[in-house]
């Protein structure tokens, strides 16, 4: 997993991508790393070692919250939902994004 | 928010660690099977699979520690293996961590009591609503600008008339009452203090009673507010109080009103209050007597300064309006600073003491750190050794430091605790401002304070040595107790700055004892053995008020033969109460007191142009010599034939007798004193001196007059002291068993009458000395404290000396060399020490102890005999400190430490 070259997340923007995977609703941290794969293209990968640090802290942060759910499977997982804080932050945080990017954008089209 | 919501989940974290490993465990793996489920679907077996995906997981300890991260509080995990690994090492050096604790302890606690006092004297504030807008202006003579007295009604009037810095204004005049509640005239009369409070008043100080109202300027009877402790006391607290009659001197009182508890009008024994009409303040407008203390309550955002300034331009105005104010000043002083300014100096001076103590505390037990670095030389090299940081060593000493410090903090605020009773109990009774002290949270609070910072100021030197520690050697020479020379010089200093600061403490205790001695050296010029002072203030009904003005003002009052009458009835039935032997009246107690003074000259001396001369005076009964036992040198005392209508006569004393008279006999001449109505008086005998003020460098010149021959008509403030008579009683028993029967023969005489007071007039004499006797008590107890600390020091550095020339002495001996030479070579070092520390404490003293100067007693603070004693008696005690484990150590050595080696 997280081959270097194809996928390499940005610093500081996979809080960002949990955030907004978990607003489509409650998730395992797996099927979050998924999700974000998936949507992207296979381009942007999220390795282990980043994620569940990163849900932690989300979670210390008070921006999701979790608790303990039977899968399909019968397997027993940790699912993170956001909470309203965590709404509200993720409003912040893409808005700051956006912004971010488009600047970016318009100085590659333009500079 | 955010962060605050943060702080609240890691604390939930730090409750349950376990638990949280266990989910995280689950978590992940879960993780791992659902991509173990992912490659199966795609065609691995389960085994391949599940190998497959824990390999691709990578380290899951790695993660788990980055997810347990989020959740910690790094350094609260670290503090406690700091102070587990702290605990560890106390358990191991024992004796070290108990010495630290105990005189840690000591400096602390001696510092938070003394603060203890410091917080109730000077800190804590009055309980009045903006109390700091209160203030006393008092009035102060000419040329003496530090005694401050009351004011006469006319100064007061006119500040209220003239000054614009005041909301409101009052004033209040303290006398005392004979004091009996209910109707009954068999009731026992108590003397108390009262204080007549002007209209104004209550509104400076803003305090509502906790029960009924104050007065009204309407009150048709005479309402009378008692004070929370009267209260307590003569009506046990209860709450139907108010309408009961209370009854005083030969009024009709009626309560009706509680004061709050620690409401106070100047002294704290005044016990009740009664209104003064402006109207009566104002027939009193040309007195001179100064019988009134003005209080007045700023306007919002005036200054006491701003106030003074004014006060300062009314001065002159004031002394053209009324003569006999012209020259005096007035002063302006907050509430605090007149009712316990005096106590400032006293108890900064001990704080300043203890404070030293604290020091020398600190600077032991830093060489007491430096010797165990010694010991821990190896433990420490090896922590660094297996990489463990600078920083990270330096930290876990520091926490073993501050823990040190809480626990002494804790002992020493117990150590407080116990002696701030034994100082309650004991001593403090007598200081009246200083009766609330308690251990509040301020004082923890400082306790808390001064620990941290001892921590530092003790252990910052030692742990930098100690991290600073080469790895290698360390490892290799520990045990063999070589310590550097910077370290060994550093412990060295800590001990002379101990022994420089013990011998400021003691230098500072010296100057009072040798005060106190001189004191107790002084004989009175009276025998106190078995003597026994009563007061008994006659009733104001012995003199009616003639309505009439003295020259300058003041009101005057009459006396008839009732007064004399009186006295003479209570001589009679005193001296009939069984193991009296004499007894005598006079004004005030010996020794008990300030004797009014007068001024005289003598009579039809035309030659004699001197100004007038200043002496106490007494009007005493004819056998009152023969009762204190005041030996006369010549002609005779007073007779029962010395009377209202014969000759009037006068006695002096052999100081006024030397110096008035030098080169004739004072026998035959006469007297003329500036007492209003007083005849000229002829001299008929002279007495030894009597110190009436044991602080008086030489005694003062004294006249007595037979209570026979007072003038009819008195001014208003001599005839209250006059009123006020002390019976002196001579006993063949035990005088205090003499107290019951003489109270009771008051009550014979007439039911209204009371004992305001009884003392021997030893306690008397012992009360003159207290103040200064408990001063020099608790700085001794200090200066023992600290020469003991400093023992301890000079013990700890010379094991050490002696431990780490062990093999070198060992040698020497072997080879020959003298016991006593290596004796000397020990002894040598600690002399040095010793000097050292003496040389920089008498420097240091020679600057401190200016500041007691004010306690001293015909001793200066460069005292020779004291700094001598001191220097001598410190310097052998710390001789002694270095000879005995030196001594000792050479006996041991030859042998042991051969063999260790």
């Amino acid at each position: 997993m997280g081959k270097a070259g194809s996928g390499e997340l940005v610093q500081g923007t996979l809080p960002l991508l949990i955030l907004r995977t978990l607003a489509s609703g409650p998730n395992h941290g797996f099927a979050v790393a998924r999700r974000i794969q998936q949507v992207s293209k296979e381009v942007l990968r999220v390795e282990e070692g980043s994620l569940y640090p990163a849900l932690h802290r989300l979670e210390v942060q008070g921006w999701i919250a979790s608790e303990w759910r039977v899968t399909e499977n019968n397997r027993t997982a940790k699912y993170y939902r956001l909470t309203r804080a965590g709404r509200t932050q993720l409003e912040r945080e893409a808005t700051r994004w956006n912004a971010i990017a488009e600047a970016i954008a318009a100085v590659l089209r333009e500079a | 928010m955010s962060a605050w919501r943060t702080l609240l989940h890691r604390i939930g974290y730090l409750s349950r660690p376990r638990r949280f490993d266990r989910q995280l465990d689950a978590e992940l793996r879960f993780h791992i099977d659902s991509r173990a489920d992912e490659l199966e679907r795609q065609g691995y077996s389960r085994s391949a699979a599940e190998a497959q995906a824990l390999a691709e997981f990578g380290s899951r300890t790695r993660v788990a520690e980055d997810a347990r991260a989020a959740w910690q509080f790094r350094w609260i995990e670290d503090l406690i293996t700091d102070i587990t690994y702290a605990l560890r090492a106390f358990r191991r050096y024992r004796a070290f961590a108990a010495t630290a604790v105990g005189c840690l302890a000591l400096g602390i606690g001696a510092n938070a009591l003394i603060f203890s006092l410091v917080n109730a004297a000077l800190l804590r504030p009055l309980p009045y609503p903006e109390a700091d807008r209160i203030v006393m202006v008092r009035f102060t003579p000419p040329h003496q600008p530090d005694q401050k007295l009351g004011t006469n009604a006319g100064g007061y009037f006119f500040i209220r008339e003239h000054s614009r810095v005041f909301e409101r204004m009052g004033v209040l005049r303290i006398t005392g009452f004979s004091v009996a509640v209910g109707e009954s005239d068999s009731v026992a009369r108590e003397w108390l203090q009262g204080g007549w409070a002007s209209p104004g008043l209550t509104d400076v100080f803003k305090v509502q009673p906790v029960i009924g109202r104050w007065f009204r300027p309407d009150d048709t009877q005479t309402g009378v507010v008692i004070s929370h402790g009267l209260w307590q006391r003569l009506f046990g607290g209860r709450p139907d109080v108010l309408g009961q009659t209370i009854r005083l001197d030969l009024w009709r009182g009626v309560v009706i009103g509680v004061a709050p508890e620690g409401y106070q009008t100047l002294t704290p024994d005044v016990d009740l209050w009664i209104q003064q009409p402006d109207q009566d303040l104002a027939r009193a407008l040309r007195s001179p007597n100064r019988l009134f203390n003005v209080f007045g309550r700023l306007r919002p955002g005036v200054t006491i300064e701003q106030a003074q300034a004014e006060l300062r331009t009314l001065e002159h105005p004031l002394g053209e309006y009324l003569p006999m104010n012209d020259g005096w000043g007035l002063d302006v002083d907050s509430l605090r600073e007149a009712y316990v300014g005096y106590l400032r100096q006293p108890v900064l001076v001990l704080q300043g003491a203890v404070f030293l103590l604290l020091l020398i505390a600190c600077a032991n037990v830093a060489g007491l750190l430096l010797a165990q670095a010694l010991n821990r030389q190896r433990e420490i090299g090896v922590r660094a050794a297996l990489g463990s940081a600078r920083d990270r060593i330096l930290r876990q000493l520091l926490t073993e430091h501050v823990l040190l410090s809480c626990v002494a903090g804790a002992v020493g605020l117990a150590l407080a605790w116990f002696g701030l009773r034994t100082l309650v109990n004991t001593g403090l009774s007598a200081y009246r401002d200083l009766q609330n002290v308690t251990l509040d949270w301020t004082v923890v609070g400082f306790a808390i304070l001064i620990s941290g910072a001892t921590a530092l100021v003790f252990g910052i030197l030692p742990a930098l040595q100690l991290s600073r520690i080469d790895v290698v050697t360390a490892i290799r020479d520990a045990g063999r107790a070589t310590a550097g020379p910077v370290r060994s010089r550093l412990r060295d200093g800590f001990v002379v700055m101990q022994v420089a600061l013990a011998l400021v403490l003691l230098v500072g205790t010296g100057l009072l004892v040798r005060s106190l001695l001189r004191l107790n050296a002084v004989h009175p010029g009276i025998n106190p053995d078995r003597l026994l002072a009563v007061q008994v203030p006659l009733p104001r009904a012995l003199y009616a008020n003639t309505g009439g003005n003295t020259p300058a003002g003041g009101l005057l009052v009459r006396f008839d033969s009732r007064f004399s009458d009186l006295t003479e009835r209570m001589r009679d039935r005193f001296a009939r109460v069984p193991g009296v032997r004499s007894v005598a009246a006079t004004t005030p107690p010996p020794l008990g007191g300030r004797a009014r003074r007068v001024l005289f000259r003598k009579v039809r001396s035309l030659s004699d142009d001197r100004d007038p001369w200043s002496s106490e005076w007494y009007a005493v009964t004819s056998d009152y010599f023969e009762t204190v036992q005041l030996p006369v040198l010549e002609g005779r005392t007073f007779t029962r034939h010395d009377a209202q209508s014969s000759r009037p006569v006068v006695l002096i004393n052999a100081t006024l007798a030397a110096r008035y008279f030098p080169n004739e006999s004072p026998i035959g001449q006469e007297l003329q004193t500036d007492i209003l109505d007083d005849p000229p008086r002829e001299i008929v005998g002279v007495v030894g001196d009597v110190r009436q003020d044991r602080y008086q460098a030489s005694p003062a010149p004294q006249i007595y007059v037979p209570r026979t021959q007072l003038p009819y008509r008195m001014d208003m403030q001599m005839a209250l002291e006059v009123l006020v008579s002390a019976f002196v009683v001579r006993a063949d028993v035990d005088p205090a068993a003499l107290v019951s029967p003489l109270r009771d023969a008051v009550r014979d005489i007439d039911p209204t009458l009371s004992l305001s007071s009884a003392r021997t007039v030893e306690e008397y004499a012992a009360g003159q000395l207290q103040e200064l006797s408990q001063y020099a008590t608790v700085l001794g107890i200090f200066g023992a404290l600290s020469v003991t600390l400093a023992v301890i020091g000079i013990l700890g550095v010379m094991a050490q000396a002696v431990g780490h020339r062990a093999n070198e002495i060992a040698i020497r001996l072997a080879l020959g060399a003298q016991a006593s030479n290596m004796l000397a070579l020990l002894l040598g070092h600690g002399l040095k020490m010793i000097a050292a520390g003496i040389v920089l404490g008498l420097a240091a003293s020679l600057m401190i102890t200016p500041v007691i100067r004010s306690f001293l007693w015909s001793v200066t603070p460069t005292d020779t005999v004291t700094l001598a004693l001191v220097v001598s008696g410190l310097a052998l005690v710390a001789l002694l400190a270095c000879y005995v484990p030196a001594r000792r150590a050479l006996k041991v050595t030859s042998v042991a430490a051969l063999r260790g080696e």
